[in-house]
């Protein structure tokens, strides 16, 4: 994926000037910064939820800029939320189902019709359980989503995004919330997943010491823009990094 | 043939029953399960039972050559009683007319209900309510102000498709209703255990995260308002059809925007059966009052025609205070059965 001079501002206040970045395919890279550097409204421009003044944004070749974000989903490309968001009055499983891709069942000629839709819901039932019992949820696949801990609710978000069969996943803050042992293992998670299904994660974290070991490159923003890129003890490093944490 | 008084009331009961629950299911489309709250009902019954007043009885008058200098619009009354002396000879042309006019009132709830889904696209709850309220009421005043449509202030009488049954026509009307509202219920359970179904929960929950699983809200929540609006329609001809005539001011937001809502709210919000127990409730509850009311009139120090609408109001606030989930909360919707994905995926083991 590829950034370029992206620009957002909100009624004069500029949150986002000059991005330019690149994130390599399959590689784990992690977006720091301090509060209020424009992380998420980063990913927001990345995801259709904000529309960007200028710049461009290239998924695999394609223009997506000012593409609406069920279209960007479409391409691939999809988000976790800070704050764990399930679908409350879902069950663990339909919340996962719900994330499958081009299910024909959700038009509204075709629902009524089963046969033209079930052959791809148990498919997608299927694919939730594997997902389910990697995130170790599968044993709650029947309960409410509102039954879950702050931390399942995290594995949720997160198996959600991976149902989608997504090329890349936009995660925010996915260990905030989290004790360190279940930190550990949702970035576990985001590893196995890198190797195993080969997808990109783009990653905004707060908690460096944690998320540090697995990551394979950092991008480090301050007052909207990106200050400096690399691998990760080169960016940590940075005395601009630095004097934004410390300083900033 | 004479229909006894208590056999009156009870199809009388089980007319307004049904009627009221296609609207009723229709919000429930809506809110219940898509979270949007359609305070401007009336306008898509309206659309419909405006569409009996315009409709049949011009489109008969053509077939049957009734002199066109007599306006339908003004002189309905005569235009009808020719109608249905032919109609009451002619079963096949009357269900055919009855028909043709359901079809012609989905069209009209359809783009009734595109247009109420246009600010729905852009406002969120509090705002759309406020304008889809705006939305029902206009079409009242319309029609009350341009007599062409439904002969303004004096209303017009409408063809009778049922007046070949004679004695019994209401007992006809009334199973032609009833049944109308059954499919409407089973077409509505069968679309919630559909991936359609749990879509329109997930948006209604949070339709930025179903946004962001792929979800095109717009363009789902836009289709739902026109279902739910064919659906409406759909009961508002038929409500036109069984009483005989189409007054504007009849399709007042009360009677068609707030009791919808009310018998929503007390059967359960998401839960077809639930919206059916609570139309019942309600729609007997009123019933009795009304019938009753000369009984308890001496005991009240409020004028009697205040007590169902007070009662009711009281009925809802109770509600909302001690049961705000309704009589029968809403239930999950699976798509596939719980105990088949039990015996599919879920180990004898894993479940210990």
């Amino acid at each position: 994926m590829v950034l370029k001079g992206i620009r957002k501002s909100f009624e004069g206040l500029v949150a986002l000037e000059h991005i330019d970045m690149n994130v390599s395919k399959g590689l784990i890279t992690m977006l720091i910064g301090p509060n209020g550097s424009g992380k998420t409204t980063l990913l927001n421009v990345i995801t259709g939820f904000y529309t960007p003044d200028r710049g461009e944004v290239i998924f695999e070749g394609k223009n997506i800029t000012k593409w609406p974000p069920h279209k960007i989903y479409n391409e691939g490309l999809v988000r976790t939320f800070q704050i764990p968001q399930p679908f409350k009055s879902l069950t663990v499983l339909e919340n996962l189902v719900t994330a499958y891709r081009e299910n024909p069942g959700e038009s509204f000629v075709k629902a009524l019709f089963r046969k033209s839709w079930i052959k791809d819901e148990e498919e997608a039932v299927h694919k939730a359980f594997k997902i389910l019992k990697i995130l170790n949820l599968d044993h709650m696949w029947d309960r409410p989503a509102s039954h879950l801990s702050g931390g399942q609710m995290k594995l949720l978000e997160t198996g959600r995004a991976i149902m989608s069969g997504a090329k890349m996943i936009l995660m925010d803050e996915p260990a905030s919330g989290l004790n360190p042992k279940l930190a550990n293992e949702v970035f576990s998670y985001i590893v196995k997943m890198k190797k195993e299904l080969g997808i990109t994660f783009l990653i905004i974290e707060h908690r460096l010491d944690l998320a540090l070991p697995y990551v394979d490159r950092v991008l480090a923003m301050c007052r909207g823009r990106i200050v400096c890129e690399g691998e990760p003890k080169e960016v940590f490093n940075n005395p601009i990094v630095v004097e934004s944490y410390l300083g900033g | 043939m004479t229909i006894p008084a208590q056999a009156l009331f009870v199809i009388d009961l089980l007319a307004t029953f049904s009627i009221y629950v296609i609207i009723a299911l229709s919000l429930n489309l809506e809110y219940g399960y898509t979270g949007i709250p359609n305070f401007g009902k009336v306008l898509s019954v309206a659309g419909g039972a405006f569409t009996v007043g315009f409709f049949p009885g011009r489109l008969l008058s053509l077939m049957l050559k009734i002199d066109p200098k007599i306006d339908y619009a003004t002189r309905s009354h005569e235009v009808v009683t020719i109608i249905n002396n032919f109609l009451e000879k002619n079963v096949l042309l009357s269900l055919g007319i009855f028909f043709a006019t359901l079809l012609v009132a989905c069209v009209v709830g359809a783009i009734l209900g595109f247009i109420a889904s246009y600010p729905a696209i852009r406002l969120r709850e509090d705002y759309l309510a406020i304008t889809l309220l705006a939305m029902g009421e206009a079409i009242r005043i319309i029609g009350y102000n341009y007599t062409p449509i439904v002969g303004g202030t004096l209303g017009v009488m409408v063809p009778d498709p049922f007046r070949w049954s004679g004695g019994l026509r209401y007992v006809t009307s009334t199973l032609f209703i009833s049944l109308i509202a059954l499919i409407v219920f089973l077409y509505l359970e069968r679309l919630v255990r559909t991936p359609l179904g749990r879509t329109l929960k997930a948006i209604r929950e949070n339709e930025d995260v179903a946004r962001s699983l792929g979800k095109d809200v717009t363009r789902i929540r836009t289709k739902t308002i026109m279902v739910s609006s064919v659906i409406a329609a759909v009961g508002g001809a038929l409500y036109a059809f069984h009483s005989g005539n189409v007054h504007s001011l009849t399709y007042h937001r009360a009677s068609w925007t707030f009791w919808p809502w009310v018998m929503v709210i007390l059967g359960g919000a998401g839960n077809n059966v639930g919206v059916i127990l609570g139309t019942f409730i309600f729609v007997s509850v009123r019933k009795f009052i009304i019938f009753y009311k000369g009984y308890l009139s001496p005991f009240l120090p409020f004028d009697v025609v205040w007590l169902d609408l007070l009662l009711l109001g009281l009925a809802l606030i109770i509600i909302q205070m001690y049961r705000p989930q309704g009589l029968l909360p809403e239930k999950p919707t699976p798509t596939i059965s719980f105990d088949k994905i039990r015996e599919l995926y879920v180990s004898k083991k894993d479940e210990t």
